[in-house]
């Protein structure tokens, strides 16, 4: 049970709440002690088809001739799909939010990007004759060089992995090529530094390895609707990305999911239910697409892998007085979501502690891999890891105590972010105490009084001189929209408080983009006018 | 075309629908073979089963012990006669695995699997199979090198010599995750002492080539020498020679020739 510090946190809730913070029984967690919640492949339909699909066995290549006609004469197949019998065969997932480019097919048409990479399906009466068939299918590979690491991809003359972003960079609103936080002058304050500590940090991708591997059932529903059993975890997100990627009104789809069997962020990218209805939809019979065991871990999605340096500026009495970050996000050989992760990652800079000047840069970049999705915390986990690691080496350098010296450099209400927002609820510095308390770690009285609502604010509210990039930046395009962004152009929202103005000169003046007259909020854009 | 399955009331039927079908594979435990076919292996079009008695045989009463094809790693651990695999057969799998799994589809096991084999390797084991022509007995070595042409044969059962005391085998599993994990390598050490000298000296070892393989220069290491320090440090130095360790998932061929000899020393000093 959640435990709420009422001697450290005394005003910070009411305790005459009904629901909040109070302990509440989940509804499905009968169902799932009991063995008695459904998944999605606990149905069996009547006529269902099986649907497999034949993955590259190249990173990199060309797609000269892809022959079926074995294939098709195969005991038991009913289909075979190839990209063309995609309606809208590029996607990018995030294009639901307005962000980002279609950059990925759901099958392969001229060009292969990663090892696993599906370029046909095919669907036959078992999930046997689909393995036989798709054994039969030929495929003539051109291979191309391949590039696997994320500053080899940045260097030039890099083989282009996608060519929607052919400098192998995720764009950001349309020009830039990373995600950029300058706040004080860190060269400055490195220079003057005590103690200059550089680092590199390499983070494998994470398989999220769940129980049930993705999957999903479509069948043909009456007055040409689909109903869909699915282990998606965003069950609105994949039916409106079908909607997409299948051309048609999203009402088409009756969605049936909600009991995922296992997630965390490795389900979110809809990659079997366009597949799946797309069958449906070709053969009217139901069809049924489920990751193997092996496909989950070694095509499924993973948190995509980072590479951080990190260089640090500390005193000798133990402030960190700079922190520039260098940051690398594998997204693999597509965008999927670690274009989201990159601005997630620039926003947490530079981590939960007040440093007077920050520096960062966060690249978003295309490799010859698996793409990576989401996991967990994903943009923040793996930099915050980084860090903390960082953080301990410095203490070591400065020679305190790792506890005392997060004391000491934690953030407190009333600070001001490297991104510009006053920091508010701050808690470091009581989490520390407390575990260093409940693990008997000494920590000495002025570090046991510190108080993350005592001392913050003043100075340290203050957004300071920062000295921007002299590189001339182009003028941004009008904002590209799609269909799938529906704000109606007179509703008026009550706009949120309005952030302090952040201190750099804002780019060259933008041509005027599409005004809604109403400010609107993303985690993507964070408050944006229109 | 669909997956047949065909179930023999003796072995040696079996063994014939096995060695007349190259599409055929025998189903043990089906931790192997169920798998492949979940995953899409197309090779296998015919599934043979043999409901024989013999398969599942246990003789644990003598020095020498026999164990049928069939005996699952479950029964191996409810066996207290068989207290000496009790280790290898725990470090297989989980409890469902270890409750289907076979001492016979183990020895079929590719790396990163197949670790009681590594046990019954240092154990000198014999492997006794009914082929076209008969059933014969074959040295477990003899078995793994030429195990890619043994799939038309069946395993009726392994046998092997009780080591003389607990001390004399011994057997450890790397893993990266407990207790389930495939291995990153295996080790198991016989080292019969005579005298106070060692005699006889087997080790085992798994992940470090193609097939379970011996170290035979740790083992000549060992020979006729008493288990001190210089004697197991000069074996954990030898530990890597003629291996042919690779890169997988769990780790790369050149990891794995830096943590054999540290591996063996540990085992051979008898250290956690």
């Amino acid at each position: 049970m959640l435990e709420l510090r009422k001697d450290i946190f005394a005003d910070e809730r009411d305790d005459n709440l009904k629901e909040i913070g109070k302990g509440t029984q989940r509804q499905d967690m009968l169902g799932h002690v009991t063995g008695t919640s459904s998944y999605f492949n606990d149905h069996k339909l009547q006529g269902m088809l099986h649907l497999k699909v034949v993955r590259s066995t190249q990173a990199h290549a060309r797609l000269r001739h892809i022959d079926t006609t074995e294939a098709e004469r195969s005991a038991g197949v009913r289909r075979i799909i190839r990209g063309a019998d995609v309606p809208r065969n590029l996607n990018t997932l995030l294009s639901l939010i307005n962000f980002g480019k279609d950059d990925e097919p759901s099958l392969a048409v001229d060009k292969v990007r990663y090892k696993g990479e599906p370029i046909v399906a095919i669907v036959a009466d078992s999930e046997r004759e689909a393995f036989e068939a798709v054994a039969k299918v030929r495929i003539d590979y051109e291979p191309l060089p391949a590039v696997f690491d994320v500053e080899d991809a940045l260097k030039p003359g890099a083989p282009v992995v996608n060519e929607t972003y052919p400098k192998n960079t995720f764009t950001y609103h349309e020009v830039y090529d990373h995600q950029k936080l300058r706040f004080g002058d860190a060269d400055a304050a490195l220079a003057t530094a005590d103690h200059v500590l550089e680092q590199r940090y390499q983070m494998s991708p994470i398989e999220h390895a769940p129980t049930e591997t993705n999957g999903a059932i479509a069948a043909p529903d009456t007055n040409g609707r689909y109903v869909v059993y699915t282990s998606t975890q965003a069950l609105f997100f994949s039916v409106d990305t079908c909607a997409k990627i299948l051309d048609v009104p999203s009402n088409t789809f009756h969605f049936i999911g909600g009991t995922v069997g296992g997630g965390f962020g490795g389900k979110v990218d809809t990659l079997t239910e366009p597949l799946a209805i797309l069958g449906a939809m070709l053969t009217g019979r139901p069809v049924r697409y489920v990751f193997g065991r092996e496909e989950e871990m070694q095509y499924g999605p993973p948190r995509g892998a980072e590479r951080i340096y990190i260089k640090d500026g500390v005193m000798r009495d133990g402030r960190v007085v700079a922190r520039k970050i260098r940051a690398y996000f594998d997204s693999g050989a597509y965008t999927r979501l670690s274009s989201y992760a990159a601005v997630k990652c620039a926003a947490h800079l530079p981590g939960p502690y007040t440093i007077p000047n920050v520096y960062g840069d966060v690249y978003c970049v295309f490799t010859n891999r698996t793409p990576a999705t989401a996991m967990r915390g994903f943009g923040v986990t793996a930099m915050d890891f980084a860090i903390e690691c960082q953080m301990d080496k410095l203490a070591h350098l400065v020679g305190m105590d790792p506890m005392e010296f997060r004391i000491l450099n934690a953030y407190r209400d009333g600070d001001m972010k490297a991104h510009r927002r006053e920091a508010k609820n701050t808690a470091l510095i009581e989490c520390v105490q407390v575990a260093a308390e409940k693990a008997k770690w000494p920590i000495r009285d002025e570090f046991k009084r510190a108080s993350s609502r005592k001392d913050g604010g003043g100075s340290r509210a203050v957004i300071p001189p920062t000295p921007t990039d002299s590189r001339t930046r182009p003028a941004a395009p009008a904002q590209q929209r799609t269909s799938y962004d529906r704000l109606p152009p007179t509703v008026t929202r009550e706009s949120p408080r309005e952030p302090p103005p952040p201190a750099p000169p804002p780019p060259s003046p933008r041509p005027p983009a599409p005004s809604h007259g109403a400010t609107r909020f993303s985690s993507v854009f964070g408050t944006r006018r229109r | 075309m669909a997956v047949t399955v065909k179930t023999f009331a003796s072995a040696s039927e079996a063994a014939g629908a096995l060695s007349s079908d190259r599409s055929a594979r025998y189903l043990g435990g089906g931790t192997l073979v169920m798998r492949a076919l979940n995953e899409g292996d197309v090779s296998i079009s015919t599934v043979v089963r043999a409901s024989d008695q013999a398969l599942t045989r246990i003789d644990a009463s003598g020095p020498r012990i026999t164990l049928g094809a069939g005996v699952t790693f479950a029964r191996v651990l409810a066996e207290r006669e068989l207290g000496f695999l009790h280790a290898p057969a725990r470090s297989i799998g989980g409890p469902a695995v270890r409750n289907m799994g076979t001492v016979g589809g183990n020895l079929f096991a590719q790396s990163p699997y197949g670790d009681f084999t590594v046990a019954l390797l240092a154990l000198d084991a014999t492997v006794a199979v009914q082929g076209s022509f008969g059933s014969r007995d074959i040295p477990i070595e003899e078995f793994l090198q030429a195990r890619e042409r043994q799939t038309g044969t069946l395993v009726l059962s392994v046998s092997c010599t009780r080591p003389t005391s607990t001390e004399a085998f011994r057997y450890r599993k790397i893993a990266r995750i407990k207790p389930k994990g495939g291995s990153v390598i295996t080790l198991a050490a016989h080292l019969p002492i005579s005298g106070d000298r060692i005699a006889g000296a087997r080790i085992a070892l798994g992940s470090m080539a193609p097939t379970q393989i011996r170290a035979r220069a740790a083992e000549r290491a060992l020979e006729g020498r008493s288990l001190d320090a210089a004697t197991i440090a000069a074996a954990a130095s030898a530990a890597t020679e003629g291996t042919s360790p690779y890169d997988n998932a769990l780790g790369s061929a050149w990891y794995r020739r830096e943590i054999v000899g540290v591996h063996l020393r540990r085992l051979l000093s008898g250290q956690e």
